[in-house]
């Protein structure tokens, strides 16, 4: 599939496409992505340069840690990147993203993170913290 | 009294807090909380940008210590979503005239001591996750119990 993946907020302050296809969604059980995203972050991971925005008038960054920041909608609250210092790579929440995406999970990173009130019982692969870099 | 509900009762003790990723909201909820639910509607995947995730109880038992940095979205004519605007956490709805709130189970404090018990809005779910095999019941739009419970 090579189709680009358009996406957005809830209130549509924040329209974007991506250009290149991720190889699938990472599920994030870490403390940070639980208290933005209310829940799990599930992200795919792309090149700065592939994501252009059609509408970024409410997109508010927010400096999450020494070195990284979470972009969300300041009108809606839709919470939609992760952005690293100096990574040349950008995390685009998967739920932002238009129907039907073509994607598939691929695996659960951070889970020594999780919450206590609920389980991860769908058998992928699972990571303590970060996932090894792919080869 | 079942030996649940007799548990359920106990728990009314403790008073369960939570807030927002910077500390701009922060809240305390002074009854038993009900069982978390998986919402997968098309308004929880965009605001939540995955799975939502909530607990239900009555609004009256909800106080907001904090709330310096809390706005809401009417994400419908009859609903509201309270966010923290400084670091974009996602916090509560609100349904109009409803006498229950929710709040996200990813901003409570750990541990929480809470058990999540259905899916809802199944029939909208995204096409990039599959439902887990976790013995919860699923509920779709067409279900009259596709909603979260709350503790009686
Ligand atoms: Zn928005
Ligand atoms: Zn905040
Ligand atoms: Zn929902």
């Amino acid at each position: 599939m090579t189709a680009p993946l358009p996406g957005g907020c809830l209130c549509g302050g924040v329209r974007f496409l991506v250009t290149e296809r991720p190889m699938g969604v990472v599920n994030c059980h870490c403390g940070q992505c639980r208290r933005f995203h209310g829940h799990v972050g599930a992200y795919i991971t792309v090149p700065r340069e592939t994501v252009f925005f059609d509408a970024d008038a409410t997109l508010a960054w927010y400096r999450s840690s020494a070195k990284a920041e979470r972009g969300f909608c300041a009108r809606c609250g839709s919470s939609l990147f992760w952005k690293g210092d100096g990574n040349p790579l950008v995390d685009v929440a998967a739920g932002s993203l238009d129907q039907p995406t073509g994607l598939a999970t691929l695996r659960h990173i951070h889970v020594a993170g999780k919450a206590d009130y609920y389980a991860i019982e769908d058998g992928l692969e699972r990571f303590p913290a970060d996932a090894p870099e792919p080869p | 009294m079942s030996e649940m509900t007799a548990g359920a009762k106990a728990g009314v003790e403790r008073v369960w807090t939570g807030g927002c990723a910077c500390g701009g909201v922060r809240y305390e909820i002074t009854a038993q909380p009900g069982p978390i639910s998986f919402c997968h509607c098309g308004q929880c995947r965009r605001q939540h940008s995955h799975v939502g995730a909530y607990t239900t109880f009555p609004r009256d038992a909800l106080r907001r210590v904090k709330e310096d940095t809390l706005a809401w979205y009417a994400s419908s004519d009859r609903a509201r979503r309270g966010f923290c605007s400084r670091c974009g956490s996602g916090l509560f709805w609100e349904g109009e005239g409803n006498p229950n709130v929710d709040v996200t189970a990813g901003s409570l404090d750990e541990p929480t001591g809470l058990c999540a018990d259905r899916h809802i809005w199944i029939d909208f779910k995204e096409d990039y996750y599959d439902l887990p095999d976790d013995g919860l019941l699923r509920r779709a739009s067409t279900d009259p119990d596709n909603h979260s419970k709350v503790e009686s």
